[in-house]
């Protein structure tokens, strides 16, 4: 859910760059002698629909976060899961040094060249 | 939004604040480019010289690119401090993320366990048949 709204302001960062990049070429079309009025209007509606579009999207996140802020700090933590995770793999780690040592041990006994 | 919380006025004025410059930065750079696009076109009759109109025009447009390229920048900063206000303040998700990191943990945990568990009840069974041979034998 989250990872969905920051891929949103993505898209809008990219957005805001594609407006500069048609506001680019529409100045540049008009330095020119004869314009292509054509490629002027299709880079305008470019601009205007990415503006309007970059605007609505802001819009709608900052009207989330207005809706979802609390202004407190999130106190919620995976510390306990973890920890007990943690002290699982442990145990299985003890174990495998253990079932390791036995095995060594079954070995020295089996061939005493060892 | 009948459910909206008093927000802190901080937290309140700084919302207000983001939709002040998306809103200003929105008009800034539609002005900016239809004043640009106004002044490409070439007057017949001006009060000054043509060369001076040209020299103003000139630098206006130099002016009204710079400040579409400003309001651009400062939305690419609002887009970064929106960024940054969703990851501390978007408590769903947070909430969401937490219970599913807890719930990857706990199976991870129990799978552990499980494991070891089996591994146990497996060698318990060996040691009982070793016991039996080992008490039975000469060697005990």
């Amino acid at each position: 859910m989250a990872n969905d709204r920051l891929r949103a302001l993505e898209e809008v960062e990219n957005q805001i760059a594609t407006i500069l990049q048609y506001a680019g070429n529409v100045v540049l079309e008009l330095s020119k002698d004869k314009h292509n009025a054509s490629f002027l209007d299709r880079q305008l509606s470019q601009v205007t629909g990415s503006v309007n579009r970059v605007a609505t999207e802001l819009s709608s996140q900052i009207r989330y976060l207005t809706q979802v802020a609390t202004g407190q700090p999130h106190e919620g933590s995976t510390y306990s899961a973890r920890k007990d995770c943690q002290m699982a793999l442990n145990r299985a780690e003890y174990t495998r040094v253990k079932l390791g040592e036995l095995g060594r041990t079954c070995e020295v006994m089996l061939d005493p060249q060892l | 939004m009948a459910n909206q919380r008093a927000l802190p006025q901080s937290k309140e004025s700084l919302l207000q604040n983001y939709n002040k410059r998306l809103k200003d930065d929105i008009r800034s750079i539609l002005d900016n480019l239809t004043e640009i696009i106004k002044t490409a076109k070439v007057e017949d009759e001006t009060q000054v010289s043509r060369a001076t109109q040209a020299e103003q025009d000139h630098y206006e447009m130099h002016v009204r690119a710079a400040n579409i390229v400003r309001a651009g920048e400062s939305l690419m900063k609002l887009v970064s401090d929106l960024k940054q206000f969703l990851i501390l303040n978007d408590f769903p998700s947070v909430n969401e993320a937490i219970s599913l990191q807890n719930q990857q943990l706990r199976s991870l945990q129990e799978e552990c366990d499980k494991k070891l568990t089996s591994l146990r009840d497996e060698i318990a069974i060996d040691l009982y048949e070793l016991e039996e041979e080992y008490y039975s034998s000469r060697y005990k």
